[in-house]
């Protein structure tokens, strides 16, 4: 049964929990380490709320009997790890294109190719953000505790339901396997949109007009609609086109969609930015070292702070430029060999110094060394 | 859930080390439980191995009154070494202030340094009460009675969740000859006779 | 019977007629089977709103499209897949995939022969023209030997794949093979998949005229239909484990049948009622 109130909790068990209390109905998926906690969990607690589990043959087919259920209309959610995300990328691709609510966990762990399985990483960023083909439009959000595991799968849900997109909640391996306390909350205080079912005349209906922010209706097969949906670009009838004129302002809307809906997706949080000269930049594990060697910075009296993107694509830029703006050296903080430090950079230009901290060894980056990088920067001069 | 504090002075940090198999995740579990039931926050995290008998195993254990920020142990207030196999991997996060509990039987090279190692006979203890297999518990035992980070209460409650019913009661007593250990001792650790930390 | 539905099925009630007319070339079997499988759905009075209709791509892929149905045109290989997620949560709808023999031999295979072991409730359509006809004319798993297409152009080496042979092996509790020449038969076969509570599997015989055809020399489409006709045999299943390749005669009609049980309900039976029981326990 789904644990309520104050209790200790696993990463990933977290990540079930709230996946279920979001109205998930639906979850394939195949074995990888280090996600299985969430695919044993839901094959658990998905029956007790009449809710399907299936193990497919493969990754591939786990990430299309996702997209199959929630274009059946119920809220689905596969979960995998570095080398199953790759194989999820085509059908990725699809839900963004055909524009399917779905939720997606990847669980990182040290990459390339099949790497370290038990090991945490972040070398998935620029692989949530770019890992299908074409220009396509995708929501990444990145929880660093047992606690925000669970409201930001909540908030996954929430921002695939009103936005038609697949979400990607991705995390570390010490994230989802760490153990924390945690208060969950009832079931009833828990709130997630569902998507705008298709309304009006049967005949005229055209299933991917813009109805004014963007997020076409979605049809529901045995409501009468009959909709053609293809993985090719379509018109507003959803039917294949090739017109110039209909490609390019149906591939503008599905692309300006998120940026359109910004006020709900961006999330972040900044610790001591007000005044600080020396802005730490990191997402999951290596933040929360971050948290601490910022803290134990101003004790020292170096002016740092902390911004920490939650949702890390699209990345929260107009926050990020504000907090960035009177600071002269910016540290990016990454357990991978550089890769949100390429989006800091482009965002930072030439008006400040951006300075990298990587860890590819497969172990995290603790509070000390990134305080060492802090007083290293703050030592020529950027104070 | 995060809160902006650095290290708090009342945080305790704990690593249970040995060979996979040794119940060291149980431990860990069970203490886990017993802190947050005694109003502790509690983070929890793991050496996870692809092999899951035999190789070096690590779980270990933040507590805090407060908000934890870094959840992963940075200086160790107490290190249990249960095999060989875990007693040099932990040395860089030792102090002077580090108590090291070590099992007297599978540990033959404590790690050695300024601080206080305790070789206790939790294996053959376990080994005397039955089953071998306990000396996770009895060392729970010897932990409380030497670092009361808990109420006996509450870590009886926790073991009686973990523990199936047919095992209980060995692992009662394991919890109770575990605490004697200590008393036996009256609980003076032993200074290591040992050259400055490497 | 047949008269009978012949004299008031209306193809037309079952077509988006206004996307007429079709892509298909001159020629062309998918046509023929398209009008069995709508006629099957005719002779079962499936409503339309509840048929779901699943297709991967390539030629069979986009026949869907010209279906007035909830159609669906997936990714390459995974029709099944999709399939499978949509009939666990929707059981009430009808689903039926329709792919090809690249589709859903090559890079779909994994799923088919794990769509049959799990015997979900689900009719697996699979237009075999021996040939990716959509991206030229490359050999395909069902490519005859010595035949020659973009990609063997000193002729095939490889031996193709009996993919009822292969179907029934893994499980599939329907599995059926139709000709495009015996219309009638093959919509019978196709509404008997349909009906089969489980997983169906019928491979249809159809022909590329345009690109296998002029490749090989096979003549025109009443030539090749013939020529399809005089290799088969319309009689009863081999053994199928024993030949997993193609013969050279092929055998049509239902040929194999089970009545294992059905995943969809084995599920709701099995584990939603173990859930449910530990729930209110």
């Amino acid at each position: 049964m789904i644990p309520v109130g104050r209790r200790n909790l696993q990463g990933n068990h977290a990540c079930a929990y709230a996946a279920i209390a979001a109205g998930c109905r639906f979850y394939a998926g195949y074995p990888i380490t280090p996600s299985s906690e969430i695919a044993e969990k839901m094959s658990l607690e998905l029956p007790r709320v009449q809710g399907v589990f299936v193990q497919m043959e493969d990754e591939i087919a786990s990430m299309g009997a996702v997209i199959g259920a929630s274009l059946g209309g119920v809220k689905a959610m596969t979960a995998t790890s570095g080398p199953g995300f790759s194989l999820k990328q085509e059908n990725l691709g699809y839900a963004a294109m055909v524009e399917v609510p779905c939720v997606i966990i990847d669980v990182m762990r040290g990459g390339p190719s099949t790497g370290m399985p038990t090991r945490p990483a972040q070398g998935d960023l620029m692989q949530a953000r770019w890992g299908t083909h074409g220009d396509h439009p995708i929501v990444v959000v990145t929880p660093a505790s047992v606690g925000e595991i669970y409201t930001e799968t909540v908030r996954a849900f929430d921002l695939a339901e009103r936005l038609r997109t697949p979400v990607i909640v991705l995390y570390d391996e010490t994230v989802g396997h760490l153990v924390e306390t945690v208060d969950v909350p009832d079931l009833s205080d828990v709130t997630s949109a569902q998507r705008k079912w298709a309304s009006g005349p049967k005949e005229t209906f055209l299933p991917y007009a813009d109805p004014g922010d963007g997020v076409p209706e979605m049809v529901r097969p045995g409501d009468g609609y009959r909709c053609h949906t293809t993985g090719l670009t379509h018109g507003e009838n959803g039917f294949p086109t090739q017109r110039p004129a209909e490609v390019e302002e149906m591939t503008r809307r599905l692309l300006g969609k998120l940026e359109r809906h910004r006020d709900v997706i961006d999330r972040f949080e900044t610790v001591r930015t007000g005044d600080a000269h020396i802005v730490v930049v990191a997402v999951g594990i290596a933040a929360r070292a971050a948290r601490r060697a910022v803290v134990e910075a101003r004790a020292k009296g170096i002016a740092a702070g902390l911004f920490r993107p939650i949702t890390l694509w699209p990345f929260p830029e107009a926050a990020f430029r504000e907090v960035v703006a009177g600071a002269d050296a910016v540290l990016v903080v990454e357990m991978n060999a550089g890769q949100l430090a390429l989006e800091i950079e482009r965002l930072v230009g030439r008006r400040g110094k951006v300075a990298r901290l990587n860890r590819i060894s497969g172990e995290p980056i603790g509070p000390d060394e990134i305080l060492a990088n802090i007083e290293e920067l703050a030592r020529h001069g950027h104070r | 859930m995060t809160g902006e504090t650095g290290r708090v002075g009342g945080d305790r940090q704990i690593r249970f080390s040995g060979s996979g198999g040794q119940g060291l995740q149980l431990s860990a579990r069970i203490l886990a439980e017993a802190a947050l039931h005694d109003g502790w926050s509690v983070a929890h995290s793991q050496g996870y191995e692809p092999t899951s008998r035999g190789g070096l195993s690590r779980s270990d254990l933040v507590l805090s009154r407060g908000v934890i920020d870094y959840p992963l142990v940075t200086s160790l207030d107490v290190l249990v070494i249960l095999d060989d196999v875990g007693a040099t991997a932990s040395t860089s996060l030792l102090t002077h202030r580090s108590l090291v509990i070590v099992d007297a039987e599978r540990v033959t090279e404590p790690p050695l340094g300024p601080w206080t190692v305790q070789r206790l006979a939790c294996t053959a203890t376990a080994r005397r009460l039955g089953n071998e297999r306990t000396a996770n518990v009895v060392c729970l035992g010897a932990l409380l009675a030497l670092t009361p980070v808990c109420t006996v209460d509450s870590l009886t409650a926790a073991l009686r969740d973990e523990v199936s019913a047919k095992l209980i009661d060995l692992n009662l007593e394991a919890l109770a000859a575990g605490r004697a250990l200590i008393s036996q001792t009256a609980g003076v650790a032993t200074p290591a006779a040992a050259p400055a930390a490497p | 019977m047949d008269t009978a539905s012949a004299n008031d099925f209306d193809i037309r009630d079952y077509l988006r007629v206004e996307l007429l007319p079709h892509f298909m070339c001159p020629g062309c079997g998918h046509g023929i089977a398209l009008r069995a499988l709508l006629w099957a759905v005719h002779d079962l009075k499936l409503a339309k709103d509840r048929l779901a209709i699943v297709s991967g791509i390539g030629c069979s892929g986009r026949v869907g499209a010209y279906i007035d149905a909830n159609t669906f045109h997936v990714t390459h290989g995974r029709p099944l897949a999709f399939a499978t997620g949509l009939a666990l949560a929707r059981p009430d709808l009808e689903v039926i995939v329709i792919t090809g023999d690249g589709d859903c031999l090559a890079i779909g295979g994994n799923h088919l022969i794990h769509a049959c072991r799990r015997n979900l409730h689900l009719t697996c359509l699979m237009f075999n023209n021996e040939i990716y006809g959509m991206t030229g004319g490359q050999v395909s798993p069902t490519t005859a030997d010595d035949r020659l297409t973009t990609t063997t152009p000193y002729g095939n080496a490889e031996p193709s794949f009996d993919a009822c042979a292969l179907a029934a092996a893994a499980g599939a509790s329907f599995v059926g093979r139709g000709m495009t020449l015996q219309t009638v038969a093959l919509k019978n076969l196709i509404r008997d998949a349909i009906s089969h509570r489980g997983f169906s599997f019928v491979e249809v015989i159809s022909d590329c005229t345009e690109i296998f055809g002029r490749k090989n020399d096979l003549g025109s489409s009443p030539e090749m239909i013939l020529r399809q006709k005089g290799s088969m045999k319309p009689d009863t299943y081999g053994n199928v484990v024993d030949r997993p390749f193609r013969p050279n005669a092929v055998q049509t009609g239902v040929l194999a049948r089970n009545d294992r049980p059905e995943y969809g309900d084995a599920y709701r039976a099995a584990v939603l009622g173990a859930a449910g029981a530990a729930v209110a326990g």
